[in-house]
């Protein structure tokens, strides 16, 4: 942070004293495609003249070894070129550094295949594995989608009317940090996955070239995605301010919608074995996650503190829904679970495993705590008794315990599952085909 | 296909030009006037919102740089929240008055990241000097509705915000994305296509 703070500030003084930097217009091959044949060379076009040193272009295979020669510049120096060994089938990693004229350093990576699809960037040779502020970020999203999404969901499906003046600011201050968090976490996962890609220096992070992620799915999820909860941001807004409820609804579908992306560019979407029908059940999984633990939370520091009267009612119909809610969430992990987990003892052999033993642990306490709730509390809240004095604390608890299972969801999304048998890892190396 | 970065330039550019032009009449007629017609006081609120909604599709598709995604993303938020925190000041959601400084803000913070996200030299190119002078230019602004805020009958003060948003329009349609200014184009710069 202090970093980035001196860097702003030192830009912002001396803008002038800082320099030119080139920008890449073209790359030949180009980023993210299949090539038929193997190129002769790896040409890289800029905008501005560049000086090269002799690695400025590396061309790696997916195991690490380098297959480019010494790169030279041509056309005026805005053409970097390099040449390379003949490619066999497989998937190639460029790395490229370029020197602007007055010295300052842009640099990029790409990917391409030869004879097959080309690899994501973010698996370029070289990226870093998910980090713990990955891990951190992954969970925060999680978390905010949580509140926009199952606090939404709260508000139409369980409560139907409008609540009074304190609890609908406390509502609307909820449902806001998660939009603005989903905004803003989506914006840093992106960078935090870009910088593992590049695997550069801070400064010269800054002025790394994004396009080749931003092409992967996981780059169009964030596309997608950035502008979806924009939208859904404009919606809450007017919401707010017109308090019209009927554009919630846009925004709540939207919202759920727009999750999708993260099924469909995680492990459901693009390892061995995934289909259209894990897409769905991740996404099913994850939707009603949200729901669930937003509307806990709704339900404890919303409704519980600020609409007494609505505490009974919200309490019933919140334990309807969070059944269903609950055999979606188990249909769909069970289903995730044996698609991704070939062998049973890759629960304890794998770190999947173990992260996914750890998630299904807190699951069971959760799931212990909802049944408490729904078999003790539901029925007497049914016949009228009075409520039970330390159910609110009850409900933070259990909310809780939900943050805890997103945490451990973000770092299973964030592991490698085990491998696949060869005929499954064959069928997908066949639809790359 | 993306367009060319000028012509997202020129539409944002109608966007501030209408801004300015609003605030303008808003000036000249008195607020009193202005806001006989309820609908009238959205206007300009309502359109800087609006553009900072519109802000966010040039952040995800222009990506040649982080720091030219951070920079894209500082403007779609501060358009959306001085525009926010002016309709719910007008609608009587928000009742701190330090809600009011969210333009000023919101003018800095766009003026810093104008200034930080251009790494060239002023006489590099058009575009590198027309960033620098609208980075300074809405810094300076700012200055304009932070005393308007203490000042708000003032028409000079109440103007200043107005005129600031019409000199940005004017420089970003002045925007070539390789041009010289003055007659210098850094050789670095490329070609100029026109």
């Amino acid at each position: 942070m202090r970093r980035l703070l001196v860097v702003a500030l030192a830009a912002l003084v001396f803008p002038a004293a800082a320099s030119a930097h080139a920008t890449l217009t073209k790359t030949q091959p180009q980023y993210g495609t299949r090539v038929e044949q193997s190129p002769r060379v790896v040409r890289l076009d800029f905008d501005q003249t560049v000086d090269a040193l002799p690695n400025a272009i590396k061309v790696y295979t997916a195991d690490g070894k380098l297959l480019s020669g010494p790169t030279h510049t041509t056309t005026g120096g805005r053409v970097m070129v390099a040449p390379v060994s003949r490619l066999a089938r497989g998937g190639y990693t460029v790395r490229w550094q370029a020197i602007s004229a007055d010295g300052h350093v842009v640099s990029g990576v790409f990917t391409f295949g030869v004879r097959q699809k080309a690899p994501s960037a973010s698996d370029a040779f070289g990226a870093g594995g998910p980090t713990t502020e990955e891990h951190v970020v992954r969970w925060l999203y999680f978390v905010a989608l949580a509140l926009l999404a199952g606090g939404l969901g709260f508000r139409l499906l369980i409560v139907r009317r409008p609540f009074a003046p304190a609890a609908q600011r406390r509502f609307y201050q909820l449902v806001g940090v998660g939009v603005i968090g989903a905004l803003e976490v989506g914006i840093l996962a992106f960078l935090l996955r870009a910088e593992d890609a590049l695997q550069l220096p801070f400064v010269d992070f800054l002025y790394g070239d994004l396009s080749p992620l931003a092409k992967t799915r996981f780059g169009t999820a964030f596309v997608a995605m950035t502008l979806g909860y924009a939208l859904v941001a404009a919606l809450v807004f007017l919401a707010w301010l017109t308090e019209r409820e009927q554009l919630l609804w846009p925004a709540f579908l939207l919202a759920l919608g727009f999750a999708s992306g993260l099924s469909l560019s995680g492990h459901s979407a693009a390892d061995a074995g995934s289909s259209w029908l894990s897409e769905l059940a991740d996404w099913l999984h994850l939707a009603a996650a949200s729901l669930w633990v937003g509307g806990l939370v709704q339900l404890a520091f919303v409704v519980w503190p600020l609409e007494p009267e609505l505490r009974r009612r919200a309490f019933l119909r919140f334990s309807k829904l969070a059944t269903l809610l609950i055999v979606v969430l188990l249909a769909a992990g069970t289903y995730l679970s044996i698609l991704r987990l070939p062998h049973l003892s890759d629960l304890w052999t794998q770190r999947y495993g173990h992260v996914l033993l750890v998630k299904l642990g807190l699951v069971s306490l959760a799931l212990l705590w909802g049944a408490a709730h729904h078999f003790l509390v539901r029925p007497r809240l049914e016949h009228g008794a009075p409520l039970f004095a330390g159910l609110p604390r009850s409900l933070a608890g259990e909310s809780a315990v939900g943050m805890a299972i997103l945490l451990a969801a973000a770092v299973l999304v964030d592991s490698k599952p085990p491998p696949q048998p060869v005929q499954k890892q064959l069928d997908v190396a066949a639809r790359q085909r | 296909m993306q367009p060319p970065a000028e012509h997202v330039h020129w539409m944002f550019a109608t966007g501030f030009l209408l801004l300015g032009l609003l605030l303008l009449a808003r000036a000249v007629v008195g607020e009193e006037v202005w806001r006989r017609r309820t609908w009238r006081a959205y206007l300009w609120p309502s359109l800087l919102f609006g553009l900072g909604v519109l802000m966010w599709p040039v952040m995800v598709f222009f990506t040649n740089s982080t720091i030219h995604l951070v920079a894209h993303g500082m403007w779609a938020q501060t358009m959306m929240v001085g525009g926010a925190a002016e309709l719910g000041l007008l609608r009587g959601k928000l009742h701190n008055r330090a809600w009011q400084l969210a333009v000023p803000l919101a003018l800095a913070v766009s003026g810093a990241s104008l200034l930080i996200h251009e790494q060239n030299g002023w006489l590099f190119a058009r575009a590198a000097f027309l960033h620098h002078i609208m980075g300074w230019t809405a810094l300076v602004g700012a200055i304009f509705p932070l005393v308007a805020i203490v000042r708000p009958r003032s028409r000079v003060w109440g103007s200043g915000l107005a005129l600031t948003l019409v000199v940005l329009a004017v420089f970003l349609y002045a925007d070539r994305d390789v041009a010289p200014i003055f007659g210098h184009l850094s050789p670095l710069a490329g070609e100029p296509h026109r």
